[in-house]
């Protein structure tokens, strides 16, 4: 690890003006992410800025037709929610089906949004969800969000703070886990909401997609049975050691099902 | 206080310690004014090293000492011997050995091979400097597996070596199989791959070395399987100084599973830098250069062919096997695919002719040595997966046809067509008890359920036959002390296995004392004379047999004090259970211990102290453990995912000291089968020979929840008398018999889509493709070109 500063700001302007204040600054939430970077020094930075100090972006409520977690909720609150479980059952599924315990009790719902890791399991029930991404400048909708492999919507120095979800009327999700890491090889949240049903796909491709097809299919029969016979196209996927793109465009077609099913 | 038996379930005595952060190993030991040293190693997995170096690295601040392999080469230091104990090609002609220095010495040959060790005040700065060293390489063509090394064409490791052969062994009649093959009503084919693997112990290699210049001596803090062995190869052959000037330490040792059982260069390097320095030096490897430098096992492709008369007799078995070994040989490493892979060849079965030709190969890869099995779990997978192929290609049924062949126990002793002594145990009546444990467990209405769930459920059942290794001779020291406590003192090691435990239990147990008063001590070359550390299963084997040696010494030498104190003869006294009797009075032993330190109460010719006792037992013949594993799988036919749903085992182990450490050793053992079968491989990019999975977000490891619940029982009816315990040796026999258990029961679940081989791991996505195309998954001809 490189040396650098390290900063525990108490309120979110601190944290943007230490930030933009550095040379080579970072935001740190879980440090799930970027710690094993630092470690490996694959990045240099100058200084860190850790958010746990920052009361305001932690916590979970209930409004009504939507549900509100805070940016540096830990994966393993987020499962471990009875609200949530209540409201979006399928949202505190995927939330205990990241990583492991270590893992789950130190990453952050906005550490992985911002990061945007093309296996990761959040940006599936960002997208599927139709959540609403708030920052410390502006609200982001989902669709617009997720921008390309480990990129997204958000400009320099932006803080998330906290992820909006209205409350679908029933969702699922279905994850085929990487042996090794227990990433996603494919992850995918299906919902029925009130703005029609949504397919997201985490895991396949480079990053995180809806699959129009499935939802086509889904939105004139929501049953596991409606996608038989539906298809994706290996075409545009990943191929690593752990999958090949055709496998995956298999295991979505399978995850998807399942995630039906799961909605009930 | 505790009175303990031989065969109970005594709890580990250590695992409050280890439990409650209080174990002390390598990395918990910090000395006074240590430096810290880091390795760079080789980016590249073949180069010409044009030049390095090293002007800005050493003007970083912190930076005390660089050492590349010129300089070592210019300090006169030797390289590392193999200990491998076959030297010799089936011609008669010496194996190669091309030098095995502690670095790279102008061209590298795998990825991670040392290049340049920075010593420096902290490890960050070390890490700061190694950075800012320029290395200039011409990169070379390389080759990272074993087949492929041996083709014509193939980039040449050592320009002196033709075909990379190291080492062309073969062992067995071969016409006398060429003969049975010749007149057998079938003869079976297959090809294998039994996958490259790493032990990924959870704590990683480094030590800790100091110099003291007054008395021109070594200390060194390893974490390190074999004290011993290395302290010589360091000593003798590396630093050229008297070994008895290294004093070698293992503390708390977290795992081995052969992977810190060889000499390893970083050590001697930390040791040179210390003299060098005057000061300490602390290194501690990685998890990523872990993967890049600890020894692999396995990695063999092999051709197993099996001929059976018209009713499905086993005739004869020819199997012919190339191993990588990386680009050096290691410590054993050339042993392993060839005798280490021969001498159990044909398993439990009675064969009246086997041939074994293995090859050792270098390959542009990290070394290979001794993975937990190292050559038994290879030979076993072989025999187990032809007879389930043999099976399924003739239509026999997979139990009958093992049951058929299995030898009857009027056949013992017997010595294999291997050389192999078989000289005891019940092979049908283990694979019989086995099957009925399944059979009681539900397993035809298990298969119903998994069915209707829409999975296919498998099932198998694999015996096995393996033996002991390891060096043959083990000391084992007894200390007494006033007020009570009693050392003990052994050469062989445990690397988490539970000695403090077992080793203790057996003392106690054989002199009658409490459990508590016994101060377990090993892993130090000061402690005892000598010492084999942790291999081939010779823990109890040979260390527990110098315990119980040791514990009669004792006893006898008591017996003369408890005479004296009862005042009866020798011979007149009798031991049992901790007491003395005489004729009519009785002292236990805890008071004839208390006694010895009492010159009055000690017959004229003693003086306090006498019952310390060194014994050093020596092995005659390896032991064979043997016993049978089943295992029921279900497979998710749309994802191809495999969950291991129940196991049995019953194994033969001779008479077990304590069933729980036992216990532990098969779980742990099949964890890692199930692992290898499953998950686990190590995987060097073809072309550059890069390693992929230098990670464990890549190198799937199994975890808790892909092991299941295990039903495991021990056949005690056959101690051997190979041994004066009757052990017969536990650590290694989970990694032996699961492979093929694991992976028949899935080909077993996927016969009705006509699969009927897939190479480990079976990991979802290759068994999907053999769903969809039975053939995806071979056999292929693996071997042909290089036959
Ligand atoms: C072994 C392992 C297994 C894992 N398995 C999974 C898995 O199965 N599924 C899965 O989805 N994930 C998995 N993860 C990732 C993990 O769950 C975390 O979500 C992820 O590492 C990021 O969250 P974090 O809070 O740790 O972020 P950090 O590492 O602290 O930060 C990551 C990046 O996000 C930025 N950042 C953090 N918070 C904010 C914010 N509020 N606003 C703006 N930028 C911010 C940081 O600057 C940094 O660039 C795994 C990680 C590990 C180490």
């Amino acid at each position: 690890m490189y040396d650098f500063t390290y900063h525990r700001p108490s309120s979110l302007d601190e944290a943007a003006s230490l930030l933009a204040g550095a040379e080579d600054g970072q935001f740190i939430a879980g440090g799930q992410t970027l710690l094993p970077t630092l470690k490996q020094r694959l990045a240099r930075v100058t200084d860190v800025i850790d958010l746990g100090g920052i009361g305001e972006l932690s916590g979970i409520a209930v409004l009504g037709s939507r549900i509100e977690v805070g940016a540096t909720t830990r994966h393993a609150d987020v499962a471990a929610s009875a609200d949530v479980r209540n409201a979006i059952a399928a949202l505190a599924e995927l939330a205990d089906s990241i990583g492991d315990p270590q893992v789950r009790n130190q990453g952050t719902i906005g550490g992985s949004l911002a990061n945007n890791d093309p296996a990761a399991d959040y940006p599936a029930a960002v997208l599927g969800l139709n959540a609403t991404v708030h920052t410390n400048s502006r609200e982001i909708a989902a669709d617009d969000f997720f921008t390309g492999m480990f990129e997204t919507a958000l400009d320099a120095g932006e803080i998330i703070t906290k992820v909006s979800f209205p409350l679908p009327e029933k969702a699922g999700y279905a994850k085929f886990p990487n042996p090794a890491s227990r990433y996603a090889i494919v992850g995918v949240m299906v919902a029925a909401t009130g703005s029609g049903v949504r397919v997201a796909v985490t895991g396949a491709g480079p990053c995180v997609f809806r699959a129009r097809d499935i939802e086509g299919a889904l939105a004139a029969d929501f049953s596991a049975s409606a996608l038989d016979g539906v298809t994706v196209s290996a075409d545009k996927l990943n191929s690593d050691l752990h999958a090949s793109a055709e496998y995956r465009a298999h295991l979505v077609m399978v995850m998807a099902k399942r995630a039906v099913a799961a909605a009930g | 206080m505790t009175r303990v038996e031989i065969g109970q379930a005594v709890r580990r005595q250590e695992d409050f310690r280890f439990l409650t952060g209080r174990g002390r190993y390598i990395d918990d030991i910090d000395m006074e004014g240590q430096a810290r040293g880091v390795v760079l190693r080789s980016s590249h997995a073949h180069a010409v090293i044009n030049s390095i170096d090293v002007a800005d690295a050493l003007e970083a601040p912190g930076v005390l000492l660089i050492v590349t392999g010129r300089d070592w080469i210019a300090e006169g230091f030797g390289p590392m011997p193999t200990k491998s104990g076959v030297r010799k090609n089936r011609d008669g002609s010496e194996l190669h050995e091309p030098p095995r220095h502690c670095f790279a010495i102008d061209r590298v040959r795998y990825v991670g091979e040392p290049v340049a060790f920075v010593v420096a005040e902290t490890e960050a700065a070390a890490i700061e400097a190694r950075d800012l060293i320029v290395v200039d390489y011409d990169e070379l063509p390389a080759v990272v597996d074993g087949v492929a090394a041996l083709k014509p064409g193939a980039p040449r490791i050592w320009d002196d070596i033709p075909a990379n052969l190291c080492l062309d062994f073969e062992l067995g009649d071969e016409r006398a199989v060429d003969a049975a093959f010749g007149k057998a009503a079938h003869v079976v084919t297959l090809d294998l791959v039994n996958n490259r693997v790493t032990a990924v112990p959870i704590e990683p290699r480094g030590c800790v070395a100091s110099y003291d210049p007054e008395t021109e001596t070594f200390t060194l803090y390893n974490a390190t399987q074999n004290v011993h062995a290395n302290a010589a190869t360091f000593a003798e052959n590396v630093l050229k100084i008297d070994k008895d000037r290294l004093h070698h330490i293992a503390p708390d040792v977290g795992g081995g599973f052969g992977a810190k059982n060889s000499a390893y260069p970083e050590s001697p390097m930390a040791l040179y830098a210390a003299r060098k320095l005057n000061r300490p030096v602390k290194w501690i490897n990685s998890r990523i250069e872990s993967f890049l430098s600890d020894t692999h096992g396995r990695g063999q492709t092999s051709r197993v062919q099996l001929a059976l008369d018209g009713d499905g007799r086993f005739l004869a078995l020819r199997t012919e096997t190339v191993g990588g070994i990386g680009a050096y040989c290691w410590t054993v490493g050339p042993f392993t695919p060839t005798a280490g892979s021969a001498r159990t060849q044909g398993g439990p079965y009675d064969f009246p002719a086997i041939y074994y030709r293995g090859r050792a190969v270098f390959t542009n890869t990290a070394p290979m040595d001794p993975y937990r099995g190292a050559g038994r779990p290879e030979a076993t997978f072989q025999i187990e997966r032809i007879i389930e192929f043999a099976a399924r290609k003739l239509g026999f049924d997979p139990v009958e046809l093992r049951r058929k062949n299995l030898m009857p126990p009027d056949m013992l002793p017997h010595t294999t067509p291997m050389g192999l002594n078989v000289d005891c145990g019940d092979f049908p009546r283990v694979f019989e008890r086995t099957l009925g444990l399944a059979d009681q467990a539900g397993l035809a209405e298990r298969a119903g359920s998994a069915r209707r769930r829409g999975r296919r459920f498998g099932f198998a059942v694999a015996p096995y036959l393996e033996c002991t290794g390891g060096g043959p001779r083990e000391y084992a020291g007894v200390g007494f002390r006033a007020g009570g406590a009693i050392s003990l003192s052994v050469g062989s090691q445990s690397t988490g296995m539970g000695h403090e435990t077992s080793m203790a239990q057996l003392l106690a147990a054989r002199l009658g004392v409490d459990f508590e008063r016994i101060e377990y001590h090993q892993g130090d070359t000061e402690k005892t004379p000598i010492g084999g550390g942790h291999g081939g299963s010779r823990g109890l084997e040979i260390g527990g047999n110098a315990v119980a040696q040791a514990a009669d010494e004792v006893i006898g030498k008591a017996k003369a004090v408890a005479a004296h104190l009862l005042q009866s003869r020798t011979d007149d006294v009798a031991f049992a259970a901790g007491v003395f009797r005489g004729s009519g009075a009785s002292v236990s032993m805890a008071e004839v211990i208390e006694a010895s330190f009492d010159p009055k109460l000690l017959p004229g010719n003693l003086s306090p102290g006498c019952l310390d006792t060194g014994a050093t037992f020596e092995r005659g013949e390896v032991s064979v453990p043997n016993g049978c594993h089943a295992a029921a799988v279900e497979v998710d036919p749309e994802t191809g995912f495999v969950e291991v749903v129940g196991y049995w085992v019953v194994d033969d182990f001779g008479t077990i000291i304590n069933p729980l450490l036992a216990d532990g050793q098969v779980m742990g053992g099949i964890a890692q089968g199930i692992g290898q079968a499953l998950s686990e491989e190590i995987v060097y990019d073809e072309d550059s020979g890069q390693l992929i999975t230098a990670s464990l977000m890549d190198y799937g490891l199994p975890r808790a929840d892909g092991v299941p619940n295990m039903v495991i029982e021990y056949y005690q009816g056959a101690p051997t008398a190979k041994n004066p315990l009757g052990v017969k040796g536990a650590g290694e026999a989970g990694c032996v018999g699961s492979l093929p258990a694991v992976v028949n029961a899935v080909l077993d679940a996927l016969k009705d889509d006509g699969v009927r081989h897939i190479d480990m791991p079976l990991t979802p996505e290759k068994v999907w493709r053999a769903i969809a195309d039975p053939n995806a998954g071979g056999p292929v001809d693996l071997m042909g070109d290089v036959l």
